[in-house]
């Protein structure tokens, strides 16, 4: 018994030192980090001079600025639409293109290029082809009759333009979840369904769904962080424009603290915005129950 | 005794990596602030004066110029650098300039020259992070009215000047010489009523899509131009929005006629359309509102663009009115050879025959008034525009909290106004709450 006490803990020993270097680098660029910005979001740091403890005021204008809620209410309609048409678009990819054939390979690679370029250089792209007079998007609408509107510039549509590109943009990884999600379903699974007559639609509510349940939690979870965060392509393709429609919580924390030299300020933004996210988070794993597939 | 060694050489490897590590990051910050390194070194050999000559100060000048600019700056630094031998200078592109300085500012890596953008100068002057100019002035005896006065007030903060001025701009009317011509407008517009007649003359509708727009409405950032020439000012004195009223009104009537009834533009007609798509030199727009910054770019059509140059339209009482920009040379506090850097912004600045080799080299305007009196500026059709503008144009307000009134409070409200959502009494009530708001909230700076 003792030598096998010993063993055990030569070999925690041994494996809490071959965590240390990770746990370390962790500890120096993210907890360290997050701990400051706590602490700094109580002060009025401003980087070049001060860094006073100013209490909850921070805190308590925050609360009144009511440019800050809308960035809230703006990420959230973004999220509302595009997480669910992220699941519903990337798992409609995978399965078209989950099979064994000559060719699929190159389509696969081609729904997943846009996640290779860079966010900004693509809304650089897009910026051109969503121009009103010029653009690629209204020329083809206006083959069929279609007088289109300025994208960007029109309250109504700037948000909707913003969701098409990070869709366009965040599909072709997500496919690739879901295809290594629907290489994992057993094959069994189906024959039998299908000798009980099971047709097409209900296998993919009965056996396909239910088995994706954790690639689903995974790709949920992730785009709803990553909605919450947008700040690349509204920067780009509208400055947070037209009328304030599409700042996000990001863009403003940016403008905080680096141009108005305001970081604390700035910290109590961010640190509303990362409770927003764990909080959603928790719902969205309520909502996904189990992380384990049904079997 | 092996359990040992393992432990030992694994323990080892462990530090070596963490050596490994914050190795690096010393490395990366010292590669940050080349002149820090290079300071040291310079400082013992104490001050200038009793400097053995073959061994010259090395001064670091920070500028966001790359490209065609840093060459722009390059020329003038070998110019600085072959012109005596006790200073030598290097220019050192930061794409994220003002970022890297906050930080290099306290951690003692600061530049000794750095490329400023004015207007930013209240919200960092105050910061104590600049070396105020006025001793160097008063002992080589420089002359303030030799610079352009707003300019030299943006660099101000409580009394103090903080840099000299490198180039002035502001924004003149672009007009299409053809696109006029062929549209029966014999001369370019001077005031509000012309614009608008020569702008309605010039547009081209081809069905529901917009040919050639008359006059460029798409800048809303503009409204500060415009509110002076209706004879308005941004701010009051004691730092509230001061738009509110009817001169905030009559911008706005303005506004909603040239866009809603005379339909001379489209909201984002221009938006996307890069140098090479520009819609002024592709003759898809008649007249725009510029900056001698985009002389160079519209020269390059040699032919295929005939356009001219002419000072900002007069509003409906003759009031003249265009924002002041430009940039700056600033010396910061950190730095360690404040003399010496002070040696180079003057021989830059306040030198007749070097302001206007910058000028030539770069097609900016330098902030020297006697270099401006050489032909090249004097005799030139296209320059003579930007000196007249320059002798009304007005800097932004000195308020911190002023960009982001703007940009936060105004311009959305005016874009919501532009595209019919809210009328103009509301929109201008809104920017003026929340712009007081903003205003207040960064007001703050010390």
């Amino acid at each position: 018994m003792a030598s096998i006490g010993k063993l055990h803990r030569h070999q925690a020993r041994t494996g809490y030192l071959f965590i240390t270097p990770t746990l370390l680098l962790f500890l120096i660029f993210t907890i360290i980090p997050v701990v400051m910005a706590f602490y700094l979001s109580f002060t009025n740091y401003d980087v070049l001079s001060h860094m006073d403890w100013v209490g909850f005021d921070n805190y308590r204008r925050l609360w009144l600025d009511s440019l800050y809620w809308t960035t809230f209410k703006n990420v959230f309609f973004y999220a509302v639409i595009f997480v669910p048409l992220n699941i519903l678009i990337s798992i409609a990819l995978a399965m078209l293109l989950n099979f064994k054939r000559s060719g699929v390979k190159l389509f696969r690679t081609m729904n997943y290029l846009p996640t290779l370029t860079s966010a900004v250089a693509a809304a650089t792209v897009w910026i051109w082809l969503l121009h009103p007079e010029y653009g690629l998007v209204n020329g083809l609408l206006s083959y069929v009759g279609i007088t289109g509107p300025a994208w960007l510039a029109q309250t109504d549509t700037a948000m909707f333009a913003i969701i098409l590109v990070t869709l366009w943009q965040s599909v072709g990884a997500n496919m690739i979840i879901y295809i290594a999600g629907l290489q994992g379903v057993p094959d069994y699974l189906y024959e039998s369904s299908k000798l009980d007559g099971a047709n097409a639609f209900q296998r993919f509510v009965y056996i396909t769904w239910p088995q994706l349940r954790p690639t689903t939690f995974l790709v949920s979870t992730m785009s709803i962080i990553g909605a919450l965060q947008l700040f690349d392509q509204a920067f780009v393709l509208t400055q947070g424009g037209p009328g304030n429609v599409t700042k996000t919580p990001v863009y403003l924390i940016y403008q905080q603290g680096f141009n108005q030299l305001q970081m604390g300020y700035a910290s109590a933004q961010a640190f509303i915005l990362a409770l927003a996210i764990l909080v959603f988070s928790f719902v969205n794993m309520r909502l996904n129950k189990s992380e384990e597939p049904i079997v | 005794m092996k359990k040992w060694l393992s432990m030992i050489s694994l323990t080892a490897m462990i530090a070596v990596l963490l050596a490994g590590c914050g190795g690096t990051k010393n490395n990366n910050g010292a590669s940050s602030s080349a002149s820090s390194s290079s300071a040291p070194s310079g400082s013992a050999s104490a001050s200038p004066s009793d400097a053995p000559a073959g061994n010259p100060v090395e001064l670091t000048f920070w500028g966001d110029w790359g490209g065609e600019g840093q060459k722009q700056f390059e020329t003038m630094v070998d110019a600085f650098n072959k012109s005596q031998d006790k200073i030598k200078v290097k220019y050192v592109l930061q794409q994220d300039m003002v970022t890297k300085f906050l930080t290099s500012a306290t951690s003692g890596g600061a530049p000794d020259i750095l490329f400023w953008d004015r207007w930013r100068t209240s919200l960092y002057a105050p910061k104590n992070v600049f070396h105020p100019i006025d001793d160097f002035m008063a002992k080589d005896g420089l002359n303030k009215s030799d610079f352009y006065d707003e300019a030299l007030k943006e660099l101000t903060y409580q009394n103090k000047l903080y840099g000299l001025p490198l180039t002035v701009d502001a924004r003149a009317l672009f007009y299409n010489k053809k696109i006029l011509a062929d549209a029966g407008v014999a001369n370019p517009p001077t005031n509000w009523n012309e614009l608008e007649q020569a702008a309605i003359k010039t547009t081209k509708w081809n069905g529901s899509k917009l040919e050639v727009s008359g006059f460029s409405l798409g800048d809303n950032g503009l409204f500060n131009m415009y509110l002076q020439q209706a004879g308005g000012t941004m701010l009051t004195d004691d730092g509230k929005t001061n738009f509110n009223n009817e001169k905030g009104k009559a911008v706005l009537a303005y506004w909603d006629r040239m866009l809603n009834t005379d339909k001379v533009y489209k909201v984002g007609f221009e938006q996307g359309l890069g140098e090479g798509t520009d819609a002024f030199a592709t003759g898809k727009l008649a007249m725009t509102l510029s900056g001698p910054w985009m002389l160079s770019t519209y020269k390059k059509y040699g032919k295929d663009l005939d356009f001219g140059v002419v000072p900002p339209p007069a509003g409906p009482n003759g009031d003249k009115g265009s924002v002041m920009g430009g940039f700056g040379l600033v010396i910061p506090e950190g730095s360690k050879h404040q003399q010496e850097a002070w040696e180079f912004v003057k021989w830059w600045t306040a030198n007749k025959d070097n302001a206007l080799l910058w000028a030539k080299t770069s097609m900016n305007i330098p902030g020297y008034k006697p270099a401006l009196e050489d032909p090249f500026f004097k005799d030139d059709p296209f320059w003579k525009p930007f000196m007249d503008t320059l002798e009304f144009a007005k800097i932004r307000p000195q308020h911190p909290g002023y960009s982001v009134m703007e940009g936060d409070a105004l311009v959305p409200n005016l874009q919501l106004f532009q595209q019919k959502k809210q009328d103009a009494d509301t929109t201008l009530k809104k920017a003026q709450e929340r712009g007081d708001q903003l205003l207040q909230d960064n007001a703050q700076v010390k």
